[in-house]
C-alpha cells in the first residue's frame, strides 16, 4: 500500500471520527431539554462524576453536584416506577428545589432551614435539578441532565 | 408574488450557511425564538463534543461539559457582542470548562493549560470496539497516543473541512485545503506512530 500522505491521513481520520467517537445519540435531545428552562441567568452545576458511574445502572445511590459555594447531595431510592429523593443543601437554608424529568413535567419543593428536602414520586428518566437560592442575590443553579 | 412559488419557510436563517447561518440563528434566539436555539444546538453540538473529547475528557464527562457550555450560552445570549463570533465563543468556553473539569479530576493539582495540552490522553480508546477494519483500529490507536493539543487540533481540522462546518473553518481561519505548520507537525507525529506500529498501512 502507498504510504499515508497528509491529505489522505486527514480523509481517513474524517471517515473514522464519527465511527470511533460518535456524539452520543441522545445528546442533542438532552441539551435541548436542559436549556428549555424559564430562567436564563443560570449557573451550571457540575456532577461529581465518579459517583455517577454507578447511577446509570439499576441502583441509584448518593450523588452530589456543586457550583461555587453550593453543594447538593442527594440519595435516590427506587419506589416502584418512580423515585424518592432525599437531599441536603449546603449552605443550608430555605431554597426552592425543582426536579424536571423529560416528558413528565416537574416536581418542586422547598428545603427546610437545615437544608434538607424530600421529593417523592419523582418519575424516572432524563432528569435535571434546579435550585433557586434565596437570600442575598437570588441565584438559580441548574445541573446537566442525568438519567435516573 | 414571486415568493409564492418558493419553498421558503420564512425563518431568518433559511438558505444561509456557515457563519451567516449561525449568526442569524443567534440573533433570532436572542429575540426569543427557541427553534433558532434548537438549530444551533443540533448543528453545533458535535463541535462542542469534539473539543471536549479532544481535551482528554472521558465520554461521560464530555456529555456534562457539552450541556454546561449550552447552559452558559443561555446566560450569554445577550452578552455576545458579535453574533458572528458564536463558534469561536463555543470553542473557547468548551476549552475553559474542560480545563476546569480536568483540574478537579486531577485532585486539585494545578496544571497550566499548556501542560495539560502536552500530556498524552489518559483516556484509552474503548470506542475502538466499533472499528472492524484493522487499518482503522491502528489509525485510531495512533491518534489516541498524540498529545491532547494535536488531538484537538486534528478533530477541529476534520470538522472544519466538512461543508456543514464552514463556520468552524471561518472561526479558526482555516482556509479550505490548507493544513498549516502546526497541523502538519501533528500529522507527521501521527504518521510516525503508524509506522512504529509495524508499518501496516
Amino acid at each position: 500500500m502507498e504510504p499515508y500522505d497528509e491529505e489522505q491521513l486527514l480523509r481517513n481520520l474524517d471517515a473514522l471520527l464519527d465511527l470511533a467517537d460518535p456524539v452520543p445519540a441522545d445528546l442533542v435531545e438532552r441539551v435541548k431539554f436542559a436549556i428549555e428552562i424559564e430562567d436564563i441567568d443560570v449557573e451550571a452545576a457540575r456532577w461529581e462524576r465518579s459517583q455517577l458511574a454507578g447511577v446509570r445502572g439499576d441502583s441509584p445511590g448518593t450523588i452530589t453536584f456543586y457550583v461555587g459555594d453550593l453543594t447538593v447531595m442527594f440519595n435516590v431510592t427506587r419506589t416502584g416506577e418512580s423515585h424518592r429523593i432525599d437531599g441536603w443543601l449546603v449552605p443550608a437554608g430555605e431554597h426552592g428545589v425543582e426536579v424536571r424529568v423529560a416528558e413528565h413535567g416537574s416536581t418542586t419543593t422547598t428545603s427546610d432551614e437545615g437544608g434538607r428536602f424530600v421529593l417523592t414520586e419523582v418519575p424516572r428518566g432524563i432528569t435535571q435539578i434546579l435550585v433557586r437560592m434565596n437570600g442575598g442575590t437570588p441565584r438559580t443553579v441548574v445541573t446537566p441532565t442525568v438519567v435516573l | 408574488m414571486g415568493e409564492l412559488g418558493t419553498t421558503s419557510t420564512g425563518v431568518p436563517w433559511d438558505g444561509l450557511q456557515g457563519t451567516e447561518r449561525h449568526a442569524a440563528c443567534l440573533t433570532a434566539a436572542r429575540a426569543g425564538n427557541s427553534a433558532a436555539l434548537d438549530v444551533l444546538v443540533a448543528e453545533l453540538t458535535p463541535l462542542v463534543w469534539h473539543v471536549a473529547r479532544g481535551r482528554g475528557l472521558d465520554r461521560g464527562t464530555a456529555e456534562d461539559v457539552v450541556q454546561t457550555v449550552w447552559l452558559s450560552l443561555l446566560k450569554h445570549l445577550d452578552r455576545l457582542e458579535q453574533p458572528r463570533a458564536l463558534v469561536g465563543w463555543l470553542i473557547t468556553t468548551t476549552r475553559r470548562e474542560s480545563h476546569r473539569t480536568w483540574q478537579r479530576r486531577t485532585d486539585h493539582v494545578e496544571f497550566t493549560p499548556d501542560v495539560v495540552e502536552q500530556v498524552p490522553s489518559i483516556e484509552p480508546q474503548p470506542e475502538a470496539v466499533a472499528l472492524r477494519e484493522e487499518r482503522d483500529r491502528q489509525l485510531w490507536a495512533a491518534f489516541g497516543q498524540l498529545s491532547q493539543r494535536c488531538q484537538e487540533l486534528l478533530r477541529l481540522t476534520v470538522l472544519a473541512g466538512r461543508a456543514e462546518y464552514r463556520s468552524v473553518a471561518e472561526a479558526l481561519h482555516m482556509p479550505h485545503g490548507s493544513i498549516g505548520p502546526t497541523r502538519g507537525r501533528c500529522l507527521t507525529s501521527l504518521r510516525a506512530l503508524l509506522d512504529e506500529d509495524g508499518g501496516a498501512r
